[in-house]
Parts: C-alpha cells; structure tokens; sequence
C-alpha cells in the first residue's frame, strides 16, 4: 500500500516539474537566440548593439508579439571567438534555438556564424562588418549592414573625389597613410582602403597596422609624421583609437583631414573624451548614424522617432550607430521576414529573406534591401547597403556625403594642434 | 633621424619607466614569497579606478591621490596576503598559481560589474601638456609619472637597504629559513613584502590614469609585459626590474618605428624567450 502511494506520488511530482520546466514554458514565447560580447573588452558595443535590437523587440511585443507570442531573448556571451561559438553551440543544441542574432564583432561573428552554419541555423548578422563573413556562400548567414570594405573604399574615394578637388591637390599625388588594427575587422578595412587609394592612384606613403590591446602607440605616430601624409585613413578600435589621438597631440601629428571608419571614431565617447579637440576628423560609417530624413520614407521617419524615444527612455542616453544598426536589423527580422516565413523554421525564413525587395529610402539606414542569393560570391549580404562619410562638428556627428544624405556641409583642412591650441581655423570654401 | 632617435628614446624611457614600477612589485613578491601573483595587473587596474574615482568625486589629483593610494594599496596588499595566499604558501605551486589566477578574475569581474566596460580617464589642467624643447616633444604627465616612478623606485631601495624591515625582506629573500632561524617574523615579513608590492602597483595606477584610460580588463595589457620586464631583469633583483623596464620601453620604442608597430610586442616576447633559454636568471639575478 506505502509503495503503491510513493510510486503515485513520484509520478505526479514528475510530471508537475515537466509542466513547469523551460521547454514547456517556452511555448508561450518566441525564443531568439542573442549572442554578444555582454562582457570583456568588446562589451562597450556589444551591449550597446543588443539594446537598439531590444527596443524593435519591444515594440513588436507592445502590439500583440510575433504570432500571438511574446519574443524573448536567450543570451550567449561571446566574450571571444572561442566562447563565442561555445555559446553558440549551447544555445542550438541546449536551448534548442534555430535562430541567433548577433554579434557586433567580425572575429566573434566569423567563428560562430560557423557553428549556425553547421547546424542549419539562421545566423542574424546586426552589425559584424568584415567581408570574409559573406564571403562562405553560406545558406542561414544574413547580413543588412554595410560591409567592412565599403567603410574602408569609401574613405580612399572621398580622399579622390571630394578632399582633393576641395584642397586643390592633385589626386594623384595626394599622400595617404593607412593605419589600422590588426583584427580581422581593421585588416579588412585597412587593407581594403589600401588597395582602393593604390587603384585610384594616390601615394600610399604607409600602411601600419598594430594589436589594439598595445597600451603604446608612440611608434605608429613616430612613424607616420616621418612619413608626412595629407590624409590619414584609420581603423581603430575604441582603446587603441582614443590612445592614438592622444598620442598624435602629445607628438604633434598633424594632416590635412583624417578619416575614421566606424568603431572608435563613431562613438560619443570620442566627444566626451576630447571635447573640442575630436571636431573636424572625418568618419566613414553605416548610415544608421542619421542621414537626411529627406532621405527617408514617411513610414520610416515615423519608426526613426518612436526608436529614439523609447531608447532614451529605456536608456537614458542617445543611441550610437551600433545600437541604431542592432535595433533596425531585429525590426526587418521581426516586422518583414518572420511574418512572411510564418514560424522559426530556418528554411521558411530563408526563404522570406531572400523574398525581400526594399527600395532605397525603405529601411532607417537609408539603403534598400536585397539579400545577395546563396550562388552570388557575397551570399547573405545586402547588395543594396553602402556607407556615408560623417564628420564630427561642434561634438557630433553629421553625415556630410553623399550629398542626398547630407546633413551639414563638411570643413577642410584639419586644423593642426597649434591652431587648435589657439582656436585658429582656415576652413576652404 | 637624430631627432628621431632622440626622440624614440625618450618616449621608450617614459614609457619604460611606468614598466618598471609596475614591474618592482612583481619582482618583489615573486622575489620574497616565490608567488607568481597573476592578479598583479588587476590591482594596477583596481588603483587606476581608485585615482579614478578620488578625482570624480572629491577632486584629488592624481598625483595628490598618491599620497592616499600608497597607504592604501600597502593595506589592501597585507589583507589581500593573509586572506589568500598566506593559507597556500605551503602549497603545491599549481595551486598557487590557480589562486592569483581565480583572483584576477574575480578583481576583474567585480570591476566590470560595478564600473562597466566604459574606458575612462582622467582630465586634468596638465594632462595634455606637452613640452617642446628643441623639436622634441615631451608629454608632461609623462615626464611626472616617469619622474614619480623613479622617485617611488629610489625610495623602496634605500628602504629595503638601510631599515630593518627591508633587511628582514632581502634575508627571506636570499635564504627562508636561515631568516627564520635569525629571528625574523616570516609570516609578518611576507605580508609587508606583498603590501609593498602591491603599494608600488597602485602607485603605478595613480601615474597611469592621466595618460591611460582604465577598464575591467586593463589590467591583463600591462601585466604581460611586466612578467618579461621581471624575466629580463631577474626575477630576485630589484634593481633588475629597474632597468628591464627602461631597456623594454626603449626596445618597444624602437622596434616599432624602425620594424614595425604590428611586430614591437612580439620583439619583447621574443627577447622573453631568448632570456628563459640562455640566461634563465636574467640579466642581473642570481642564480
């Protein structure tokens, strides 16, 4: 009789903890997979990028959540390649998830989109813009955002057809120095700016590259004033980046125009950490930074609104391109291809995306959308996305090319440490 | 290119000096205790935030702060000593390892969790202050802390030549338990040798942050070097550490103008593993 009532008692404890378990919970729920680097030195993006795709989760949610069902994140912490697909791993094959959004950074992205790749899970690109991501002919890889190479290339162009023209230099014996991180992202874009400002001509006097973690970049400035350029192209990270202006003042490094791309030249922390003395460098960068809402569709400049609201009610401070890129590449993924694809089934979202057709103006990065199909050498990546070139003025960032998506007018030449000291200028016309 | 050179030098000699004082404290507990304390870079990192804060919120200067950091970190080195390593002194060395180990990463955890991945700095009237003197610029906050260093250097020296307490520190040193059978408190001399360490760190902290920017894992960049500036000089040798740090500063310096900025951290690991081969006890230790 005892042992009849504990076996009844032990099964009805047993089922009552499956009822009540994760899994059956999450069938009230749509569980997206977030991988990010939340911790480490990547973090300051890394969270910032996550929470811009918080807030098109949120506004989904508000109207009722995808098919009846609220979205709910399930986080990875990617703090480096290794962990990045370690976590990958755990989310697909533990948390069961078919697809993951992420990851901000190219190195991360490239190792753990891998993992997606193998498993026959769609990996949501946000924001990791190195080529070689694209470059697999992956099947579940998307991407929205501008490629690596474009950020670099568009640099070297505006060197040629806007800086040149503006300084009265001839193009092609205009000095260009490349300086760039050595990652997978500054090697792509640095090598890639590289080989435009060879093509179009131009004297590429240096090409240095340097480990973001160095605490010293006192050999690179050394290097660069030897080398005496007119514009220098750079790609840094936000330690390495902020370190070498700092080091370009206390050893007097000083161009004609400099030019960022993206990562440390497009954060509020360069204003913050400068003030006065970060204004006039150039930054080529993801429209997501804020181009002329004439730019725009009507319906977009409405979503452009409500997300800055929310995320500066949410978050108490103005969103970065990395959060705006985060935040518009989960609302095309919530609001055009899971409706379309009906559920979470890889397959089906596959076959939305590569359905999508979005003019220019259609998206809040001014750019179109049209996924590159799996037999197109850059397979998954948005052939319509291209990049601007911003310049910081007055402490902000205002897109200055291409002349659609202007903004304000840009200053040449850079001012150097002296007059800045003095509050000369001697912008050209 | 003699201005260059001049020039390269005295960016590798500022430089190095920061090195060096970062470096002393490792040798010195490396020295006495015979632990190799991986979580070094992390007090570097908790001082920094401490110079940090002292100036966000009450308006110390850096400098000034050094006067309330060196108390400060000598403290928080003897409690850090008793807690965790005292009770393993005995221990098998992997064990050791794994508790500096296990305590750089909680130091680094607890910094993240607290103050979060933002890089910060401190700005100071001065901190962007350069001095020209025929064509060659020197970074003021630089020159101080480079100045500081040597003065704090200079200071642990006479202190550990002419006191009794230093006497005791060198004794364990060369020879535990002949110190023990002279009569000197070796539990007592270990903490003050790792409060001493760990005070040099936090010193080091106090100069950096008006040059450097401080995040949760700041720590890790120095710490590497310090370990070859410690190898180099000789890990029981002080004065080792001195001048391991100036020589990698410069060697830094130069290597990355005249090879290349992508290669200047290799060459110093590279010299790291040419040291541990051919004169494992560096340039100035003992056998």
């Amino acid at each position: 009789m005892k042992k009849g009532i504990n076996r009844i008692l032990m099964v009805s404890l047993v089922s009552l903890a499956i009822c009540i378990s994760p899994s059956a919970m999450a069938a009230e729920t749509v569980r997206i997979g977030a991988l990010f680097p939340f911790t480490g030195t990547l973090a300051l993006l890394g969270n910032e990028s996550f929470n811009g795709a918080t807030i098109a989760a949120d506004m989904v949610n508000d109207t009722g959540g995808l098919w009846g069902k609220k979205i709910e994140w399930v986080k990875g912490d990617g703090v480096d390649p290794k962990k990045a697909m370690t976590e990958c791993e755990r989310l697909i094959s533990i948390e069961k998830l078919k697809l993951i959004f992420g990851t901000y950074s190219s190195s991360l992205s490239y190792a753990a989109s891998e993992v997606a790749e193998r498993n026959k899970v769609i990996y949501w690109e946000q924001g990791a813009i190195a080529d070689p991501i694209t470059a697999r002919g992956f099947k579940y890889l998307f991407r929205i955002c501008t490629k690596a190479s474009r950020h670099g290339i568009i640099g070297a162009d505006f060197a040629n057809e806007v800086i040149a023209p503006k300084l009265r230099i001839d193009p092609k014996k205009m000095r260009v120095a490349i300086v760039f991180e050595d990652s997978l992202y500054g090697t792509t874009v640095g090598s890639n700016a590289a080989n435009q400002a060879l093509k179009l001509g131009m004297k590429v006097v240096a090409t240095e590259s340097y480990s973001h973690r160095t605490v010293d970049l006192s050999p690179v400035v050394m290097i660069l004033k030897a080398r005496n350029p007119d514009v220098i192209i750079a790609t840094n990270y936000p330690e390495d980046g902020l370190l070498f202006w700092r080091q370009a003042k206390d050893l007097d490094l000083n161009v004609k125009a400099f030019i960022g791309t993206g990562a440390c030249h497009s954060m509020p922390d360069w204003a913050k950490t400068f003030g006065d003395e970060g204004n006039y460098i150039f930054n080529s960068d993801d429209p997501s930074i804020g181009v002329n809402p004439k730019a725009l569709s009507n319906k977009i400049n409405a979503i452009r609104k409500e997300y800055q609201e929310r995320f500066y009610k949410k978050f108490a401070h103005v969103p970065i391109t990395n959060a705006t890129m985060g935040f518009e590449s989960a609302r095309i993924l919530f609001e055009e291809v899971l409706p379309r694809a009906g559920s979470l089934d890889p397959e089906a979202i596959r076959k939305a995306a590569l359905s999508l057709d979005i003019p220019q103006g259609g998206t809040l990065f001014g750019f179109g959308l049209k996924f590159a199909p799996p037999e197109h050498p850059d397979a998954g990546q948005n052939v319509r996305s291209h990049s601007v070139m911003t310049q910081w003025q007055e402490q902000k960032l205002w897109v200055v090319h291409p002349a659609n998506f202007a903004v304000r007018n840009l200053l040449l030449p850079m001012p150097t440490w002296e007059e800045r000291r003095k509050g000369i200028t001697r912008f050209v016309e | 290119m003699f201005i260059t050179i001049a020039q390269l030098i005295i960016n590798g000699l500022l430089l190095g000096g920061m090195y060096a004082l970062i470096s002393i404290g490792l040798t010195l507990i490396f020295g006495v205790l015979e632990i190799i304390n991986f979580a070094h870079g992390e007090f570097l990192m908790l001082s920094m935030y401490g110079s940090y804060w002292l100036f966000q919120l009450y308006g110390v200067d850096p400098y000034l702060s050094l006067l309330i950091i060196l108390p400060a970190f000598f403290l928080i080195g003897l409690a850090v000593q008793r807690v965790t390593i005292q009770p393993i002194l005995n221990a098998p060395p992997l064990n050791q390892i794994f508790m500096t180990v296990g305590l750089s990463l909680v130091l680094q955890n607890v910094a993240l969790f607290f103050w979060k991945a933002d890089y910060r700095t401190v700005k100071t009237a001065y901190s962007a202050v350069t001095l020209k003197t025929s064509g060659l610029m020197i970074s003021f906050p630089r020159l101080v802390a480079f100045f500081l260093a040597m003065g704090v250097i200079a200071g642990l020296l006479i202190f550990l030549k002419r006191t009794y307490t230093g006497k005791a520190i060198r004794a364990l040193a060369q020879e535990r338990r002949a110190a023990m059978l002279m009569g000197i408190n070796v539990y007592r001399t270990y903490q003050i040798a790792f409060g001493i360490g760990i005070a040099c760190v936090g010193a080091a902290g106090a100069m950096l942050i008006p040059v450097y920017y401080v995040f949760p894992t700041v720590g890790g960049l120095f710490v590497l070097i310090a370990f070859v500036v410690v190898v180099l000089g000789g890990y029981n040798s002080l004065t080792g550490a001195l001048i391991g740090g100036l020589i990698i500063g410069v060697v830094e310096a130069f290597s990355g103008f005249f090879i290349s900025p992508h290669l200047k951290e290799a060459i110093y690991f590279v010299i790291f593993i040419l040291i541990l081969l051919f004169r494992p006890t560096g340039l100035f230790g003992r056998a």
